[in-house]
């Protein structure tokens, strides 16, 4: 079995795990648990079976209100996983990851088709641009909600994306929109365009749960290596295969390497591959 | 065995132990359990309910009126606003509950307080889900009309004749009401009062406390 089908595998078990929430009639009643997911879901999904991280985290931060229970929990639960595996779960497990598992192709081909498109991944601010999802997590989920109660959840895409679209459909009419709706579908389709544009578009640039567990590849048990002396620098794996668009030849403990393992598969001297430590 | 790996290991085994801490003595799990994962957010669905103010005597979930508020009815329709914590739907609420009750109370308080609405004495509630009694907490979802499990929520609970006998009856509004300002907000709730304390005039003389 090779690693691509292996992680499709995982990804649809993950993607099951997290709707475990889901009633269906008689058949099955659904089960719920107090867990915060270690990767980016909504519990306001109709089927979600934990919580959202970043809530927990809003909450216990919420307008000085310092709830340290629910500010540790995630993050011990994104320690532990971090620690263990750094952002393979990214790669491996979160469903909005399989979910641009689709949309990256069709972001593949525009990048082969529109030059501009590929040229915007060659600026030399877009390494930058990377930072913005600690900006987004440290000034969304955890300052503004200190200081003005505002929080990233109320506008967030993946809360737009599986809680409010299947609860519109699921309860017509039952339902009116808030003061943050229209904020949010802007920033739903703006993720829509993203996704479909960059390859993990909202892994790279705005995921708050990545910037969480991007520091952890610096420690993490397992992570990427590449054989640098046997190298041809012929780039396969960081042109073709890096969803990330890592320069993978030359990265070491690269904190946005989600191991996915496509590098190991592109590569033609076998050089790269997963290492336990 | 290498120093790093060993630093790992340990990192590893103390964040077990922190996790397990906080599950088995705080309770965190039933905590994220019962505030998060069942109580359906609605600013994360970024949607209010729609509310429809008819009175209903089936409860939300199907369990019987609490004691408290059968014992209170024979003073009284009730006004009961649930909200917790975290909610800014019910912060911007707060402030027009407040002002038609004139009363003045913290968002963590729990008071029960009767109070005289023009003319007619009211039970008035103030339950924040995350500080309420387990009583209090229990009512959510018998008045929780929509099955929403979202709050704001604002419920009014008054008698009405069904079939020959009367009986408690309550109606649930959710979120800012669907409505824009708070001047539509404030007109809706009193309409609400108004409408619980109509039917309590029309028909208290015939509830009896069972």
């Amino acid at each position: 079995m090779n690693l691509r089908f292996k992680r499709l595998i995982s990804q649809i078990i993950f993607f099951f795990s997290a709707n475990l929430g889901l009633k269906l009639g008689g058949i099955f009643p659904g089960v719920t648990t107090g867990f915060c997911y270690p990767f980016f879901y909504c519990h306001a999904c109709p089927s979600a079976s934990a919580a959202c991280p970043l809530r927990s985290i809003e909450i216990g931060v919420y307008r000085s209100n310092w709830n340290w229970r629910l500010i540790l929990y995630p993050v011990l639960i994104i320690g532990f996983v971090g620690v263990i595996s750094g952002r393979a779960v990214c790669g491996w497990a979160c469903p909005i990851g399989l979910f641009q598992r689709v949309t990256g192709k069709v972001a593949k081909k525009i990048k082969k088709k529109y030059p501009a498109v590929r040229k915007l991944g060659q600026l030399r601010i877009e390494p930058f641009f990377r930072y913005v999802k600690y900006i987004a997590f440290i000034g969304l989920v955890v300052a503004t909600p200190i200081l003005i109660g505002f929080m990233f959840t109320d506008v967030c895409p993946i809360g737009y994306l599986v809680g409010t679209i299947p609860i519109s459909i699921l309860n017509p009419g039952e339902f009116t929109p808030n003061e943050f709706f229209y904020i949010a579908i802007i920033v739903f389709v703006l993720f829509i365009i993203l996704i479909f544009l960059v390859e993990r578009g909202w892994c790279r640039y705005f995921c708050p749960i990545g910037a969480m567990l991007a520091p952890f590849n610096k420690i993490s048990m397992y992570q990427v290596v590449v054989n640098k002396d046997e190298c041809i620098h012929c780039n396969i794996c960081a042109n073709d295969a890096c969803p990330m668009g890592i320069d993978v030849p030359n990265m070491d403990r690269d904190p946005e390497c989600i191991l996915c393992g496509k590098c190991i598969e592109a590569c033609p001297k076998k050089i790269i591959s997963f290492k336990r430590a | 065995m290498k120093k790093i790996t060993v630093v790992k290991l340990a990192l590893v085994v103390l964040i077990t132990i922190g996790i397990g801490d906080m599950i088995f003595e705080y309770g965190t799990y039933d905590d994220i359990h019962n505030t998060i994962v069942s109580t359906l957010c609605l600013s994360c669905i970024k949607l209010d309910p729609v509310s429809r103010l008819d009175f209903v005597f089936e409860t939300g979930n199907g369990e019987a009126h609490p004691e408290f508020v059968l014992q209170n009815l024979t003073k009284g329709p009730l006004f009961i606003e649930y909200r917790s914590d975290v909610c800014k739907a019910c912060d911007d609420m707060a402030p027009i509950i407040k002002d038609i009750f004139k009363l003045k109370f913290e968002k963590e308080d729990t008071l029960y307080k009767m109070v005289n609405y023009s003319g007619t004495k009211i039970n008035f509630y103030h339950l924040n889900l995350d500080h309420a009694s387990q009583i209090q907490k229990d009512s959510f979802p018998i008045y929780d009309k929509d099955q929403i499990k979202g709050v704001p929520m604002f419920v009014v609970i008054t008698v009405k004749y069904d079939r020959g006998i009367i009986k408690p009856c309550y109606t649930a509004a959710y979120g800012t009401l669907g409505l824009d300002t708070d001047e539509e907000r404030r007109e809706m709730i009193i309409n609400l009062i108004e409408d619980g304390i109509k039917l309590y005039e029309q028909n208290h003389e015939g509830y009896q406390y069972p």
